[in-house]
């Protein structure tokens, strides 16, 4: 047997196609004409929201602004946390008054790749997203109208909007200005993309074997894929069925879709900085990358919309520790995107 | 990955469009379930379809659907809504020889089948009745094949989408002397080439190269894209975004006139027939134009007329799907 397109010929393609640029970087410096971090490609910027210095400076003071809750206790960075893989390292999110949610904070890493937002797809794109967890009575609880109210009321920020929207405070604006932050948060030239770059000491040998495993015996590929090492799309993996071929105790996408074949379905996450964002899951429930790649290994929990993607794998233990070590080490970038909390208007 | 490599390639595409009101749709015939495969025969024009759910493959003659070959297994695809489907793409390597991809058994035991046609008015044969037939069984590292959804031939090979193997998208390609077919073995791994899913609809293009439509995740919209593989090795030698959800067929009428069938999974309202179209706008170098609206449609094939004929699922309980023809 030939396989035609061998790793090498997609390694040079996909090599041909990354001198392109996404625009700004966390702290609003303008990177025009430079390289994207290794491994990733150029990122879709919706027309209507284009990158700018000024709007990505804004939308960061909004992200770690309390101010942005009920109570002022609560701003995107709670449960986004950059000192946390920009989620929470706890099972769920908590909101305002302590309220827990139902659902783990996922991280926002490379969130601008996928168009689909939330566990459920409920949102599309960035700007689509933003406003939901503002609004959100367990999250920040604080009613849109509100929010722009309490905004407007701060001269810094009706300053800056006027600068960067030529109008007054605004929900599309905020909206837009979280979004144009949110897309400077990503992660690349991970030793993973500097071993496919030709750095053959950039993996441990037993992060190579994972590798191997990752993208073949253990099928993580089929949902896992492309440079931020997601497929965008909703799977169930069985998560979250106490008993076989039970009832899922968050019914996921389906809420969104009412398709029978949504059922439990969940996004798949990014994988990369995957390291730093423990307890995976929707559901918080699984607390280490071991246990996770050991859900996988016995085929998930059975159910009528199980994926066909996820069935018994027949890892061993070594498996299994070299998939986990070509998680943590080969996932894990030098290049980390910490932001620190600005000085807020 | 998803742009433009070849420049070349768009001349394969016509290059521009007036605004028009969607064609008109005639159905050619009804009472078909889950019809997923159309051919139309060498020599005598007679439209063959495979009548998926039903475990046959018909040929149409007056209007009427004509058992041809009989007894196909028959599975179940999609976990809601669900679909019964046994053959899937059907292919003319001459006027008797039919080669058929099968739908009907679990991955890894799914079939290839080549047929030696009775002849109009003869009975029809049975499923098993095969002239030959091939798998893509599981090796230490690959999954078994399924789903041979599209097929597409260039004279000297068969090029088959399959969809068993989620992590390489494999298309497979049986070699073809005279009317010998195989082997047949895995060939393009198109995920691993483009990072999308599903290679379903697949055609020859004018000047030689495998066109594939790559469904993209059925939960995910506007993610399906084109992608032109050179036929000799296999290299990716163009890949577009489309901005449709889930191509399910592909088809050339002339050189230059490109159509691909939209199921859309997520919207079926939106599903439909449209003609891809090459771009001057170096971002988005292909657009799309809707041709017509359908009902869930699953396959398609041209005439020298520049018809097109499409196989539609349609709604409603029971034998509600159909062939149609398009006059664009």
């Amino acid at each position: 047997m030939r396989q035609f397109v061998s790793r090498l010929s997609l390694l040079a393609t996909v090599a041909a196609m990354s001198c392109l640029v996404i625009g700004l970087d966390a702290t609003g410096k303008d990177k025009k004409g430079s390289e994207l971090p290794l491994g990733l490609k150029a990122m879709k910027i919706p027309a209507d929201n284009p990158q700018t210095a000024a709007k990505i400076e804004l939308g960061k003071q909004l992200y770690f602004d309390k101010r942005l809750s009920v109570d002022n206790t609560v701003s995107c960075a709670s449960c986004h946390d950059p000192n946390k893989g920009w989620s929470n390292g706890e099972k769920f999110a908590t909101g305002v008054r302590g309220q827990m949610g139902g659902r783990s904070a996922p991280t926002i890493i490379n969130s601008g790749y996928v168009h689909l937002q939330f566990w459920d797809g409920r949102a599309e794109a960035l700007e689509g997203q933003a406003l939901g967890p503002i609004a959100n009575p367990i999250e920040m609880d604080l009613p849109i109208e509100k929010a722009v109210e309490k905004i407007a009321a701060i001269p810094g920020y009706k300053k800056q909007f006027k600068k960067v929207f030529k109008s007054a405070v605004t929900a599309d604006g905020i909206a837009k200005a979280i979004a144009a932050f949110e897309r400077t948060i990503v992660s690349g030239n991970a030793p993973y993309d500097q071993f496919k770059a030709g750095n053959e000491s950039a993996l441990s040998e037993s992060a190579k074997r994972g590798m191997d495993l990752f993208f073949n015996k253990a099928k993580c590929a089929a949902c896992h894929k492309g440079e931020s090492f997601t497929d965008g799309a909703f799977h169930n993996i069985g998560v979250g069925y106490a008993e076989e071929n039970g009832e899922p105790a968050d019914v996921g996408r389906f809420a969104v879709t009412n398709q029978l074949g949504d059922k439990g379905a969940f996004k798949t996450p990014t994988l990369r900085e995957i390291a730093k964002t423990a307890p995976y899951m929707h559901d918080g429930s699984v607390a280490t990358l071991e246990e996770v790649v050991k859900f996988y290994n016995k085929g998930g929990v059975k159910s009528p919309q199980l994926s066909e993607d996820i069935f018994p794998l027949k890892l061993n233990e070594q498996d299994i520790q070299d998939i986990v070590n070509f998680m943590k080490e080969g996932l894990s970038s030098q290049d980390y995107p910490h932001v620190d909390p600005p000085e807020l208007p | 990955m998803k742009r433009i490599l070849s420049l070349a390639i768009v001349l394969v595409m016509a290059s521009s469009s007036s605004v028009m009101a969607e064609a008109t749709v005639d159905t050619v015939a009804g009472g078909l379930t889950n019809p997923c495969g159309v051919a139309i025969q060498p020599g005598t024009g007679t439209i063959f379809v495979a009548d998926s759910g039903a475990g046959r493959v018909v040929r149409i003659v007056d209007g009427k659907a004509e058992a041809v070959i009989t007894d196909f297994p028959v599975d179940s695809y999609g976990k809601g809504p669900k679909y019964a489907i046994g053959p899937l793409g059907l292919l003319f390597i001459d006027e008797n020889v039919l080669v058929v991809g099968g739908g009907g058994y679990p991955d890894n035991e799914d079939l290839l089948r080549v047929y030696n046609l009775p002849k109009a008015g003869e009975a029809a044969i049975k499923a098993d009745q095969m002239a030959a037939s091939f798998k893509l069984e599981k090796t230490e590292d690959l999954a078994g094949e399924g789903n041979f959804y599209g097929l597409a031939y260039d004279g000297s090979s068969i090029f088959v989408t399959t969809n068993g193997d989620d992590t390489k998208g494999w298309i497979g390609r049986a070699v073809v002397s005279g009317t010998k077919v195989g082997p047949f073995q895995r060939a393009i791994a198109t995920k691993e080439a483009t990072e999308v899913d599903a290679p379903v609809g697949i055609t020859m293009a004018p000047d030689g190269s495998i066109v594939v439509g790559q469904m993209g995740e059925i939960t995910v919209p506007g993610d399906a894209l084109i992608t032109f593989y050179d036929a000799k090795n296999g290299q990716v030698l163009a890949n577009y975004e489309t901005g449709l959800s889930d191509i399910t067929g592909v088809a050339y009428a002339g050189k230059k006139n490109l159509y691909v069938t939209d199921f859309n999974w997520g919207k079926t309202a939106d599903g439909g027939l449209f003609r891809v179209i090459a771009s001057k706008n170096k971002n988005k170098p292909v657009k799309v134009e809707r041709i017509a609206t359908l009902d869930k449609p699953t396959a398609l094939v041209t005439d020298t007329d520049g018809n097109v004929y499409v196989t539609i699922i349609g709604s409603g309980e029971g034998a509600s799907g159909s062939l149609v023809k398009v006059t664009p």
